[in-house]
């Protein structure tokens, strides 16, 4: 009777829990290299329009996008570039505390070290969306590619939050 | 006098931790009347600090062009409130922005809303701004940096600072402190038990 029940509640529940991890927004893997746990900040558009959030103050907004790269390879793995179609320029960001005063610069390259992790989260690394096209609202999710050195290229979807 | 209020805010959120305090973020001991300001709500007011009293504010600086650190702030002080339940009334949050050249009233306004409909964005002339700073021991500074397409980043102090009913500077958030530590605190100048 309790193999029965404990059967019968895997059968109803674990098929919940796949739709839940897929409407969630699944980590992704290719090769050494997974994504976890992508998520994005709401943030309003500010009514953009075809402007890039470049140049001399274009009336833009931004956002950021957090997920956590793994590497299980033996080797050293280097994000290179970010691309989303929610914004017009995509960057890597870092912000760092210095006594209280958040200082955000961008950054060229991310390394995931062989064997470990990066976790972006918010006033630490993340992806920069900069002149969105589209407000970034709860329930939405956002598409962002992350290219690897080795890895290439691997696209996880974010979930706004 | 701004020096001084910065390096006591130092040395003293460095002395909460061992102090008997019941707050868990950074304690002013002993409080003092925050310093006043008026500047300009979305709505064409003009609000002034010290007319907020009888209920908590929790003040906070940015600007709307930050995607990293002040939305996570005012993301989470959405949370407290929600979490404050009746007594979310009694919270009134503003955000001050650090960037006038770009923060016109109508951005500021869309910028506070996606977090919270009752949070207040203030701007106003960039030398007032400026003292407001100032007298608060707040940093902001306009980097133009190479790198990013952005035109500039601005450096700016990340704190939330709590005022109580009675319109003294009780208590500083460091960026980080969880939403659970700043809604006890709140609640407890509130005159509830957490």
């Amino acid at each position: 009777m309790k193999i029965l029940f404990a059967t019968s509640l895997a059968t109803v529940t674990l098929p919940l829990l796949a739709v839940l991890c897929a409407s969630i927004g699944a980590d992704v893997q290719q090769g050494a290299i997974a994504l976890e746990g992508a998520w994005a900040r709401r943030a309003p558009a500010m009514g953009a329009g075809g402007h890039g959030g470049t140049g001399h103050g274009a009336m833009t907004a931004n956002g950021a996008v957090y997920v956590t790269l793994r590497n299980d390879g033996p080797m050293a793995d280097t994000v290179v570039s970010a691309a989303s179609d929610a914004a017009h320029t995509v960057e890597l960001h870092e912000t760092r505390n210095e006594g209280g005063v958040m200082m955000m610069r961008p950054v060229a390259r991310l390394q995931v070290p062989a064997g470990g992790r990066l976790e972006m989260k918010p006033g630490g690394h993340h992806v920069m969306l900069l002149g969105l096209k589209h407000d970034l609202n709860p329930g939405e999710t956002v598409t962002v590619t992350l290219t690897f050195e080795k890895a290439g290229a691997l696209t996880v979807r974010a979930p706004v939050k | 006098m701004s020096r001084w209020l910065a390096v006591s805010f130092v040395v003293w959120s460095v002395a909460v931790a061992s102090a008997e305090s019941p707050f868990r973020g950074g304690v002013l001991e002993p409080p003092r009347l925050a310093p006043d300001f008026t500047l300009r709500a979305p709505d064409g007011r003009e609000v002034r600090l010290s007319r907020l009293r009888g209920q908590v504010v929790a003040l906070t600086f940015g600007y709307t062009f930050c995607p990293d650190v002040c939305p996570t702030t005012l993301a989470e002080l959405a949370q407290v409130r929600a979490r404050l339940a009746g007594d979310a009334k009694r919270l009134r949050v503003l955000f001050v922005t650090v960037d006038p050249e770009r923060d016109s009233l109508e951005r500021v306004r869309a910028y506070t809303n996606a977090f919270d409909s009752t949070f207040v964005g203030l701007t106003g002339t960039p030398e007032r701004l400026a003292s407001v700073r100032r007298a608060w021991g707040v940093t902001a500074n306009k980097r133009v940096i190479s790198g990013t397409s952005a035109a500039y980043l601005v450096d700016h102090s990340a704190f939330v600072y709590v005022i109580d009913p009675a319109g003294r500077l009780r208590l500083m958030f460091p960026f980080g402190t969880s939403i659970e530590d700043m809604t006890h605190d709140i609640k407890l100048l509130l005159g509830r038990t957490p």
